[in-house]
This record gives structure tokens, sequence and C-alpha cells, in this order.
């Protein structure tokens, strides 16, 4: 009889030490698991709708947006104990195009369990890539040209692809615009950004979260830069920024576009 | 009786056998040899390793007809080993559905050792230059989609991507990694030129081309430098601006003002087999091209300095010059390279 108590005590002080292992704060995290990064179109504080909402500047342009799309690359995910995870290269570049909703989020798999607090990724294919030539870039020549993002021109890629049409005090007649980054002879225009997560992600075999990010496509030209599309209208044909002194511009207002919204972890 | 039935039970395990061998990663290395009168090549070699097998995938895809979307226009269809990889006859080349492009169809040769690619450096990359003719509308007009999935179908390409890369992927990296490993490996460096330069045996001069030789040293080798005849720059050598096309050249990368119809200095080797001369074909022969430097140079803005010394436009070439000049061009003629069967079609 004691024995048999002895015994029952033993075993639920083995069992409470069982359960509060599992239940403690340091658990062991082990196992990878899949991570969703959305992006979220905006302009400003409104949703973008494509084609046939009118959005204004604040050098009162009114842009209707036909066509968004950009390259992410390089994702980096940092743990909350400063641990960095850094996304295979060849395997990191993503189309986000606004019109094909099975675009808009980059899927990440074979992510290390944990929890993330910050992200950090590029717009644009980077500098080392380049100097690689085609090595390491897989299927992206394939899936930018029939996305429309391949540069042929240059044998590159267009970076940030924002069309559409345009009015202005000064060009009142409905325009086309174009703005097109990318690699140019005098600059990269590749940039990254880092992002804090308002709430950790926390990815484990079980759970696979999605970042939540909102990409203010107004900040494009209309950043910390300001760029009026009605100064780049040549000869009344359209506003087409491919090129030049705008093209670094516009890359340093991307680092402002992007914002995290919110995390799921479900 | 007895044989036959032993020969069926052992054929199968032959035709296993080869079979395992053919589908497999196959890497034999192939040498980038360096002559001696060669500056250093400034391809990455160590990003696309050049093998055997990368390399008869290359050659054969740039004679591939079908990556084209008329199924007829190949690379090799404007380059044309005889001529120096060039498109004999044609001032601009003509691609799919008889487009017809702006550009004079340049060499292939000793690619290795360029630092940029097209008449206006639109490229860095020897293997990322080929998307710029495949996707051009009027040339090849290819798309990477249509050509991946026909070569994914097709039983060749199959077992050459298999032997040629380690992961062997039908994609585009290592589509384009291949026609590198092609293109890079097509030298031209026996010419009678080179073997003079290295002192071999058949590297004799006549005292015309020596003379001519001198002649190139002392007005030609600012721009045409090195025993590869081209200092990679981009330059405005003063032709008279064709209205019909107004190709800005160099302009149309940088956007900078002053370089504003400059193109790439070619390399000179081979040039009596790749007429007609210049970015847009103008000149059909080399006394045409000398022509223009003697006395057809035309002032502008964005003209070569080295086109108007001491207040003088172009270079001072006497008939003689003239005459040693092109004799010594000729000296430049690879044979062996215009018909090296491994870079042939057939």
């Amino acid at each position: 009889m004691k024995n048999a108590l002895h015994k029952a005590i033993a075993i639920l002080a083995v069992s409470a030490l069982v359960i509060s292992c599992s239940k403690d704060d340091n658990e062991v995290i082990t196992g990878t698991g899949n991570l969703g990064i959305e992006f979220d179109n905006a302009f400003g504080t409104n949703d973008l709708i494509l084609n046939t909402q009118a959005n204004t500047t604040s050098n009162n342009e009114v842009l209707k947006i036909s066509n968004i799309k950009y390259i992410i690359s390089n994702i980096v995910l940092t743990k909350e104990d400063g641990t960095i995870f850094t996304y295979p290269k060849s395997e990191s570049y993503f189309i986000i195009d606004e019109a094909d909703p099975t675009s808009v989020v980059a899927e990440l798999e074979n992510v290390p369990a944990g929890n993330y607090t910050k992200v950090k990724f590029g717009i644009g294919v980077d500098q080392a890539q380049w100097e690689l030539g085609a090595t390491g870039q897989g299927d992206l020549a394939t899936r930018a040209q029939a996305a429309g993002m391949l540069w042929s021109w240059s044998a590159g890629y267009k970076f940030v692809v924002f069309e559409g049409t345009f009015t202005s005090a000064t060009v009142t007649d409905s325009t086309p615009f174009m703005v097109h980054t990318g690699q140019t002879a005098t600059d990269y225009n590749y940039t990254e950004v880092t992002l804090d997560l308002p709430t950790k992600a926390m990815v484990r075999t079980t759970i696979s979260p999605e970042i939540h990010v909102v990409s203010d496509v107004s900040k494009i030209i209309d950043g910390t830069y300001k760029i009026k599309l009605s100064d780049n209208n040549m000869g009344g044909m359209g506003a087409m920024i491919m090129g030049g002194t705008n093209l670094p511009l516009i890359t340093a207002n991307l680092n402002g576009m992007f914002t995290v919204a919110h995390v799921h972890n479900d | 009786m007895k044989t036959k039935q032993l020969l069926l039970l052992i054929l199968p395990l032959f035709v296993s056998c080869s079979n395992d061998s053919d589908d497999t990663y196959q890497n034999i290395p192939l040498e980038f040899k360096v002559p001696s009168n060669f500056p250093p090549p400034t391809y990455n070699f160590a990003a696309n390793p050049l093998t055997e097998k990368g390399f008869e995938l290359g050659k054969k895809l740039f004679y591939d007809g079908r990556l084209a979307s008329d199924g007829i226009v190949s690379c090799g269809f404007c380059h044309e080993q005889a001529n120096a990889f060039t498109h004999h006859g044609h001032t601009l080349s003509h691609g799919v559905g008889n487009g017809v492009g702006t550009r004079n169809t340049p060499s292939i040769q000793n690619l290795g050792y360029q630092t940029s690619f097209m008449y206006d450096g639109a490229t860095t990359h020897l293997d990322l230059q080929p998307i710029i003719p495949f996707t051009n509308p009027v040339e090849m007009n290819g798309d990477f989609t249509k050509a991946i999935t026909m070569m994914k179908a097709d039983a060749s390409y199959q077992k050459l991507f298999k032997i040629a890369f380690a992961n062997g992927q039908i994609n585009a990296e290592n589509m384009l990694k291949a026609l590198g490993q092609f293109m890079v490996s097509i030298t031209s460096s026996n010419s009678r030129f080179d073997k003079y330069r290295r002192h071999e045996t058949g590297g004799t001069l006549t005292e015309t081309e020596l003379k001519g030789f001198a002649v190139f040293n002392a007005k030609c080798t600012s721009c045409h430098a090195t025993d590869l005849m081209t200092d990679n720059s981009f330059r405005n050598n003063g032709l008279a601006v064709n209205q019909a096309i107004n190709d800005v050249g160099r302009y149309k990368v940088t956007l900078l003002a002053v370089d504003k119809y400059a193109f790439k200095v070619p390399s000179l080797r081979n040039i009596a087999k790749t007429a007609p001369y210049m970015h847009d074909g103008r000149f059909g022969t080399l006394e045409a091209v000398l022509n223009h430097y003697a006395t057809g140079v035309e002032n502008s803005a964005t003209l070569d300095p080295l086109l108007k010394q001491n207040q003088k436009l172009g270079i001072a070439l006497s008939e003689t010059d003239k005459i040693q000049l092109i004799a010594f061009l000729e000296t430049v003629t690879d044979t062996e390279y215009l018909t090296n069967k491994r870079f042939s079609e057939y």
C-alpha cells in the first residue's frame, strides 16, 4: 500500500514535470514550417483599385493605375533572439502583380520554426546576382517574361512596373504614364527594406504565419522625393520614366512604401 | 536458337546500362586556353564552369530555330560561322516575320575577353546577352515559357540538360549558361598575324603587311588595342547620322549626353570576312571604311577627341597607307576558326 502510494506520487510528480515542461516559455521549438508574406497594395490610406479608381497625389495629379508589379528578392528573417535566417537566394525571387491574385503572397517553405520579429527583403535583383550572370536565376527569366517584367533590351529585369493614366492642372487630357525601374548603366536601382513585425511571426511545424504587408504605391512618385508626371510628359506622348536621374529617386522612395499591418499566426 | 535466346536475355541489360550513363551528369571539364598574345579573360568561369556537355548543349541551342516564334530563326541564322559569325551581305539583319533590325550583326569570337556586349553595351554579362536577340520581336521573338515547354518535350534536350548540368533542370538559367559556354568557347587565335606575334611556324608577314602593321600601330591602336583589337570602349567615330534610324548608340543605355552616337569599338579580327561594316552596315568594303576615317569624319558635339586632333578631322591616311593597312588586316583572318567543325552547325 505504502509502495503503491509512493508509486502514485512518483507518477504524479513526473507527469507534472512533463506537463510543466511542455507549457514552459522555454519550450524547445524544432522542425520547419511555412511563412507567407502578403503584399497588399494600397494608394495612400485607400485600398488600390485598378483601372477605374481615381487617386490624387500631393502634387494634385490624378492617377488611374492599370498595372503595379514588382520583384521581391533576398528575403531575410530575424528571430527574437537575433538569429538570422536567409531564405535561399535563388528561391527568393517573387513577382508581385496586383492583377494576379495568386501572385501577391510570397510563400516561403522550410523556414526553421521560431518566433520572428523582423523581415528584410529586396526590391529588384541585386548587383551580386548581375555579376554572376545566369547563375542562380533558375526560372526567373521565364517567369519575368511571362509577367512582362523582363527588361529585354538590356537583358535585365524591370524591378518595378507602375503604369496607368493621369491628368493634372497642365495635362488635362487623360495621358498614359509608365514608370519602370531596373538596372541602368549608371545605377543598379536595387534597394532593400527592413520591417519590424508588430507581433511575432510564430513559425511552427503546425503554424504557418502570414505577414500582412501594406504597399503604398503612391510613394513610388510621391514619397521622400516628389516626381511630377506632368514634368515628364515627353511631347505629349505620355510620361515615360524608365531611366535617367529620376530612377535613383524612385528607388529611394521605395524604402517608404512598405509597412507591416499585422501578422496572422494560424 | 539458343544463342538468340541468350542475346534476348542479355540485350536489355546493355540497354539499361547505357540508359543509366546517358542520363546522368557528365562533368567533363573543357579547358579554356588563353593564347600567349591575348590579355587575361574577363569571363567568370567559376560561376559557369565549362564542360564538354554544356558546350554541346549550348551549340544545339545556338542552331535551334525552334526557339524562335516562327520555328526558323536560330542564333546561327544571322551569325554564320564562315563570316566570323556575322550575317553576310546584310547591312541590317532580318528576323522572324521579315522584321528588320536597326543594327548590323556583330561577330562572335573571343567574347570571354570583352566587358560588355551589343553595340551599345546594353548588357555586361555574356550569359545574359542571348536574352536580347531571343526576345527581340524583330529577331527571334522568343518566349521562355514556350521554349522551355518545347525542350521539356524533346528527348534529346531532356538528355542533354541532364548530362550538362548537375541539377539537370530544363530552365532558363541552364539554357543561358549552356549558350554562354558555347559562345565563350568560340576562340579565334590562329591567324597568320597571331602566329607572327607568337613567333610560330607560319607566322611570316610580307613587307607590305609589316608596313601595314606599322601604320596600324601608329594610327589605329588607340582604340583597336591589344591583339584582340579593341579597347572595349564606346566612341562616336564621326559617321553621318542615318536619319531613317537615328540610332543614338550608347546613349540609349546611359542617357548621358556625352554618349550620344557612341558605339562599341569592335574587334577587327577576321575583319576581311565580316563586311558590311559599321553598326548599321553602311560601308561595303574596307576601302570605304578607311576612306571614312581619312576624309569622311563628321564633326559633332560627341565626336571622339582622337578623331579631331590638331584642328583636323579624321585620321591622316595616304593611299599607300590604306593599301598597306588592308593587306595587314587580311592577316588577321583565321581560317581554323572560320572552318572549325566544333563550332559548325553540321
